[in-house]
């Protein structure tokens, strides 16, 4: 439109018709093509008016920016440095049906059991190594361990299951480390903080003095794993990049606040349990202890049966995202540069009595709504039923067999 | 406020709404209120006819009210009848079931010992050897027990616990200590594949351990929660052969006249004189294999001093070796045929003690005999400082991020503690 403006201009000081200033403006473009284009610079829209146009050309000039951040650390700096009012997301939370609502802000597909097994042959395992050691934790942490003090009343079973938890944890890898070498140097963090920091669809804002505009929705999760295990070489994928689901993502029509999810202004932070620099950058497997609110007596009490697998899924879904979400941005991917390779990670989520398992492949981080328009990609998270450990019924009959 | 004339002010406080005067001040300040207490006024004193012996005061407690005339009546203490958890008022420590005449002198964890290593030694009738044993040593310096990229392994563990592990620019020492002997001892446990050994032991925290000696007549007690734990199914061989136990005899033990040797040791008359390990009695992993304590205040008058953090390692291995002697061996004082070793790792985060304890008698009561011996190798450094951010002076990077003054030698101390008894 300028450049027309422009070209009028010029016609009507040299006072010469229309077409004739065309023509000549066309074979001088021809004829001096880098002359031109050397005399005059780029014609864009303003950098500082209060246009769309303008608003997106600043939009770009951030993502440029981003794209040539030289190391990860500045270009998450970039990407988290400017902070407004976002959801905060709880992964083991008491919301009803949250992990549909989970799967829409994540764009994830669930799908029941666990993923298909490599093709290579499993390791003989010593299950009977493997199930005395769990049982030594499990009576240890139940009853050899004396004088502990007591915790009050509603923390008794945390106390006891927590260093269990630990335990079991520490007993496993490191009996299952000769089988595996990356095990073997993994690093083993108990009660770090995961973050994740991302933006999803738009929203028109209510009120305020930017209504009626367009504003994207941010979200938060601050995850505290209970154990995770971190590893320096990345998990194979389950299935390929660009696998498509027949499964449908839940879309919820209603506003995220209807969950209910509030809104908070703080620090967006994108960490996967140690910075950057740490060699041990991609994740294994993590370990969730669902906290006494989330009680499975406490939701059967409330007639709440059929949220005790949703309160596991949402907790896995929830928290495995944001853990390779973590991880795919630590390599330098974000919603413009997606993932070019699949994250994969695991998760066992437990209430101390009854244990599932998820895995989790990130296929994609491009999740805005600028970057989602033409994204066939959706990431996949597979889970299992609860299973159930040894009852407590058999800790005072393993005593006895003992004493006896 | 000061330079105000005494007119003008009151004329300020008085100038606002009823109680409070403007800018939010008394109407009469603390000189004039006296400063408000919050303590129960004492009750009055009794009436001088209560002072009269076989003088019955005539008191208006019939009345239900006050008459000036009548005596002020006393009455009992009341009794609800029933007993609140929240307003329990324990009895007179001479009333207490477990009252006993002589006094016991308690070590808990908190205890610095203002002899430090010389008290606890003569606590435990032990001897010092500076140095840890040969034993260890050896498997320090052996090259089959290093771990592949050793020295690397150790700096990123460093940096892991100084830097990478919190979001914060600058972890503060609560959070990286225990995560760097955490770190460690994983980094350690990597060592199952060469040795399956390994496999048998269990890491355990916040348990209480106790045990209770006799000393020259005083009784000694240590009570307390001992941090973290290693438990091993297997006992640790003994160190010192029979003609180093027997050479013992003829040491002896240091004392510090005029310092009695109960100094800063809780002195309490109310205990029970019970042995315990920790675990139940036939827990799979009986054994204490190494006792690890961790000074993680992040102040540092709150941090024990090397000499009290060795002492209180002395003492507490000591504890666990006397209570494992008791349940082993029973009750009697005698010299242990199968001396009883346990093994100790202090450290601040930067600074490490190592020490090895050997049980030889738990004859304790006379200063002559067979005594025990303790191993120390104090005050090894890991790392010199650790720079979280650069050192920049003029825009030149001076000192780079991460650990300055490595020594692998600290590790390998560490690595050999632990496949003590294993290997």
């Amino acid at each position: 439109m300028a450049a027309a403006r422009c070209w009028r201009l010029l016609s009507r000081g040299r006072a010469r018709p229309l077409h004739t200033a065309a023509e000549a403006a066309a074979t001088a473009l021809e004829t001096t093509g880098p002359d031109v284009a050397a005399r005059y610079p780029p014609i864009v829209a303003s950098l500082t008016a209060d246009s769309k146009a303008a608003r997106q050309r600043r939009v770009a000039r951030w993502h440029a920016k981003a794209h040539a951040a030289e190391s990860v650390d500045e270009k998450l700096r970039i990407l988290t440095k400017m902070q407004f009012m976002k959801y905060v997301v709880y992964p083991q939370t008491f919301a009803l049906n949250a992990d549909r609502w989970y799967q829409s802000f994540t764009k994830t597909v669930f799908l029941s059991g666990l993923p298909p097994l490599p093709a290579e042959p499993a390791p003989a395992l010593d299950v009977a190594a493997l199930r005395a050691a769990a049982c030594d934790c499990l009576l240890q942490e139940h009853f050899y361990l004396r004088g502990r003090r007591r915790a009050p009343l509603p923390q008794v079973r945390e106390a006891v299951v927590s260093p269990f938890l630990d335990q079991l944890v520490a007993a496993l890898m490191g009996l299952l480390s000769p089988h595996n070498p990356t095990l073997a140097s993994a690093a083993l963090d108990c009660k770090r903080p995961v973050n994740f920091y991302w933006l999803r669809d738009e929203e028109i804002i209510s009120k305020g003095h930017r209504k009626g505009r367009v504003d994207a929705l941010r979200y938060q999760i601050n995850d505290k794993p209970h154990n995770q295990i971190r590893i320096s070489k990345q998990l194979p994928e389950f299935v390929p990049l660009d696998y498509s689901v027949p499964v449908e993502i839940p879309v919820i029509k209603c506003k995220p606040d209807k969950l209910p999810l509030f809104k908070r202004q703080y620090e967006n932070s994108i960490f996967i349990g140690s910075k950057p620099a740490d060699p041990c950058c991609y994740g294994h497997t993590q370990f969730h202890l669902l906290p006494n609110k989330l009680n499975r007596e406490r939701l059967l009490k409330l007639n709440r049966a059929d949220q005790i697998e949703v309160v596991f899924r949402a907790n896995a879904i929830a928290s495995l995202f944001a853990w390779t979400g973590a991880q795919a941005m630590y390599q330098g991917f974000w919603s413009e540069a997606d993932v070019t390779r699949p994250f994969v990670s695991q998760g066992v989520i437990t209430d101390g009595k009854y244990f599932s398992f998820f895995c989790y492949q990130l296929n994609t981080l491009a999740l805005t709504a600028q970057a989602d328009q033409n994204n066939p990609r959706k990431n996949i998270c597979w889970g299992t039923q609860k299973y159930k450990k040894i009852k407590s019924a058999l800790i005072p009959k393993a005593y006895k067999e003992k004493k006896a | 406020m000061a330079l105000v004339s005494w007119p003008a002010w009151r004329a300020l406080a008085s100038s606002g709404q009823l109680g409070l005067g403007g800018c939010g001040a008394p109407r009469r300040g603390a000189y004039e209120w006296g400063v408000r207490s919050t303590r129960k006024p004492e009750p009055p004193p009794l009436d001088r006819v209560y002072e009269i012996p076989g003088l019955e005061p005539i008191t208006y407690a019939g009345k239900m009210h006050f008459t000036p005339g009548l005596a002020r009546p006393v009455f009992p203490p009341w009794d609800p009848g029933w007993t609140h958890p929240k307003f329990y008022r324990s009895p007179p420590i001479h009333e207490q079931p477990l009252y006993k005449d002589q006094a016991c002198y308690i070590f808990h964890q908190r205890c610095r010992l203002l002899e430090g290593v010389k008290q606890a030694l003569w606590l435990t009738k032990a001897k010092l050897i500076e140095g840890l044993p040969e034993k260890v040593l050896s498997l320090a310096g052996d090259p089959r027990n290093h771990i592949e990229n050793q020295d690397e392994r150790v700096l990123n563990v460093i940096s892991h616990a100084r830097l990478w592990h919190s979001t914060e620019d600058i972890p503060k020492r609560e959070t990286y200590c225990p995560v760097i002997v955490d770190n460690l001892i994983q980094l350690c446990k990597s060592q199952i594949l060469k040795h399956p050994s390994l496999a048998r032991r269990i890491y355990t925290k916040n348990h209480t351990l106790s045990a209770t000696w006799n000393r020259e007549s005083l009784l000694l007690r240590i009570r307390g929660s001992r941090g973290a734990q290693l438990s091993a199914k297997d006992p640790l061989p003994p160190i010192a052969s029979r003609e180093e136990v027997e050479a013992t005899k003829d040491h002896t033990l240091e004392t510090f006249y005029p310092i009695s040797p109960t100094i800063d040791l809780q002195e309490c008359h109310v205990y029970d004189a019970k042995d315990e390990t920790g675990f139940q009695k036939d827990s799979p992993y009986p054994h204490s294999h190494t006792l690890y304590f961790l000074e993680r205040a992040n102040l540092r008058p709150h941090r024990f001093q090397p000499d009290q953090l060795q002492a209180k390692m002395i003492l507490f291995a000591f504890g666990s070796a006397l209570a494992q002697a008791r349940l082993l061996y029973g009750n009697d004082s005698k010299v242990l045929e199968q001396p009883i070793v346990v093994q100790s790792v202090g450290t601040d985060g930067r600074l490490f003690q190592f020490l090895v304890l050997q049980l030889n008698t738990t004859d304790l009561d006379s200063n002559e005999g067979i005594k025990n011996l303790v191993w120390v190798d104090s005050d090894q450094l890991l790392y010199q400082h650790f720079w979280c951010l650069p050192v920049i002076k003029k825009k030149v990077v001076v000192e780079p991020v991460g650990p300055t003054g490595f020594q692998p030698e600290t590790f390998r101390k560490f690595l050999a503690l632990y496949l003590h008894g294993a290997v």
